[in-house]
């Protein structure tokens, strides 16, 4: 436990005015490396929490450790420096080239120039912006450049650190899709400990190595990995906050490399009627599939082999959605749904692997 | 009897215009310079003020509500209180004519800081700008537009303000004007009031061209 890279103990956080405290006794741990997601209903203190950390809020009371050090006992913006802070609304400085903002901290810590341009550059590069964007000012780019540049620029100087309030929340869902894909597979070149708040349970499920569900007044109901969170609520406010469709969601968690696949009812060309109906009635199924050497062909109904006599190679119906093993069993669920033989089909590239049934996916929910 | 007097003569004898190139040029150097010393000096003061009612919040009123009043003394008047105390000397003209720039610039100082985006000053804390960094590098270069809109108000004012002053002996081309009402002249009121007309719009457009060369960022618009 001594590895968290921020530790938060016993903190709380009361404003004047208010009866309640934002934040009550709240302990935590983020370990080094990981996606650490607060996530709750207005007024549960996620963001007051993170803005505690590079203490843009001051805490009542309690310690945070950031790398080490006792935040509380360090000069703000000394640390600050050290962690990088992207904010929903960007805070981009409009009268600064995409350059210049991204080489905010490099500049006030006083780095060469010539090892700041070649920063800029790598950065611009990391996060997917077009070299040309680099003298361009930030009105001049759509929300979602803006926002890489936001991430851009808090990662320049190479903090261990970085917080992340609600980055994706004001883009439109194609592009927030498009962000949250890009942050993970950031973070598996840059390997940053990152503290993300949401309001999103669904985005908090998708990023979070762990997620903390905090429930109003800062309490954390639970923390832990999404799989667990999903599988086993600690109590009745976080499977409310999950919502109902919380074992479509454990769903979207699971790729189906991470199952066993079943061959399915498929025989290869030629094969009798008789062989054929003993196929289909193991699967409890009324049709077989078709396939020889690796390869699955198409299926037909059991009633169409009886009018042939045999297993035909050709003028089979084929499995339209080809799922790969990095699908999801979410997915794999959705071509279940959608094909009359309900069943998905894997594939390695041409090969056939085996397929999922909407009752195997259900098992491994519920084992 | 104006009239009388005015009549058959031309609204502008050139004869007299080409004959006083000299006088026009000193009067026109003067009339800048009071005008350039009460923009400065206003400036100063109003930059001092500012800051003063953006760090303590409540001194903002109190602060719009002297300046407002002395925005709201006739100059006429305002000259004719201060002859007494300080005579008729450039202290006094500037005394009137940095008062009446105050006002116009606080308030766009204010605004100007006020109107910087809460997000990218938030940013800039959480970064690790200091408070003083943020106010030098963040707030006063994003306010520099309105800052300078206010600017532009406050020389144009003064400008034409000058020209009163000549009622005490430093007025900059408000000598001409004042000398053509004395002697019915119509050329010597023309060449003041045009000259220093003149003046204000080349000022205006002046600041508005080192504006748009100092912010080149607030005409940025997406291109997409």
């Amino acid at each position: 436990m001594t590895d968290a890279m921020i530790r938060l103990e016993h903190v709380s956080k009361s404003f004047p005015g208010s009866a309640t405290p934002a934040v009550a006794d709240l302990s935590m741990e983020v370990p080094e490396g990981e996606i650490v997601v607060l996530v709750g209903p207005s007024g549960c203190g996620k963001t007051t929490t993170l803005k505690m950390i590079n203490r843009i809020i001051e805490p009542t009371s309690g310690d945070i450790w950031v790398a080490g050090v006792n935040a509380t006992a360090t000069e703000p913006h000394l640390l600050r420096r050290k962690i990088g802070y992207v904010i929903q609304q960007t805070g981009l400085f409009p009268h600064r080239t995409i350059a210049q903002n991204i080489a905010t901290v490099p500049r006030l810590l006083g780095w060469d120039p010539a090892k700041i341009d070649d920063r800029v550059d790598e950065l611009i590069d990391l996060v997917g912006l077009e070299t040309d964007m680099a003298d361009r000012y930030p009105a001049e780019l759509s929300g979602g450049q803006q926002q890489r540049v936001g991430v851009a620029r808090a990662l320049a100087a190479d903090p261990p650190v970085l917080l992340m309030d609600e980055p994706f929340g004001a883009v439109d869902p194609i592009v927030r899709t498009r962000l949250q894909v890009e942050l993970l597979s950031l973070q598996a070149r840059v390997n940053k400990t990152i503290v993300f708040v949401t309001h999103d349970i669904d985005e908090a499920i998708q990023l979070g190595d762990r997620v903390a569900i905090l429930n109003v007044g800062g309490v954390l109901e639970q923390m832990g990995p999404p799989e667990d969170i999903l599988r086993e609520p600690a109590s009745d406010f976080v499977a409310e906050f999950l919502g109902t469709d919380r074992g479509l969601k454990r769903l979207s968690l699971i790729p189906i490399h991470a199952v066993d696949l079943d061959p399915g009812p498929v025989v290869t060309p030629g094969t009798s009627l008789q062989d054929a109906r003993t196929m289909a009635a193991r699967y409890e199924v009324d049709w077989v599939g078709v396939g020889m050497d690796g390869t699955l062909l198409g299926w037909l109904y059991l009633s169409e082999v009886e009018s042939l006599g045999r297993v035909p190679e050709h003028d089979l119906r084929p499995f339209r959605s080809r799922l790969t093993t990095s699908a999801t069993l979410k997915e794999a669920l959705n071509a279940i749904v959608s094909t009359r033989a309900k069943v998905a089909a894997v594939f390695d590239g041409d090969r056939y692997l085996g397929m999922l049934t909407a009752g195997r996916i259900s098992d491994e929910i519920t084992q | 009897m104006i009239l009388a007097q005015l009549e058959g003569q031309p609204i502008v004898d050139w004869d007299w215009v080409f004959g006083h190139l000299d006088d026009i040029w000193a009067a026109t150097s003067e009339h800048l310079l009071l005008t350039g010393i009460a923009l400065g000096v206003g400036l100063v003061i109003s930059l001092a003020l500012s800051l003063l009612a953006l760090r303590y919040r409540k001194t903002y009123t109190p602060i719009t509500w002297v300046t407002g009043i002395l925005y709201t003394i006739p100059s006429l008047a305002l000259f004719s209180i201060l002859v007494p105390i300080t005579g008729l000397s450039v202290l006094t003209a500037e005394i009137g004519l940095v008062s009446y720039t105050l006002l116009i610039l606080i308030r766009n100082i204010v605004a100007g800081i006020d109107g910087v985006d809460p997000a990218v000053k938030e940013a800039a804390v959480g970064m690790g700008y200091t408070r003083r960094r943020v106010l030098l590098q963040i707030e006063f270069p994003l306010a520099f537009p309105v800052i300078i809109a206010g600017i532009r108000i406050a020389s144009v004012t003064t400008i034409g303000l000058v020209t009163v002053a000549a009622l005490i002996g430093k007025g900059g081309l408000g000598f001409f004007i004042l000398q053509g009402l004395r002697r019915f002249f119509t050329t010597e009121i023309m060449v003041g009031a045009v000259m220093s007309v003149v003046l204000a719009v080349v000022i205006d457009s002046l600041l508005l061209l080192i504006q748009r060369a100092l912010t080149p960022w607030a005409r940025a618009k997406a291109t997409l």
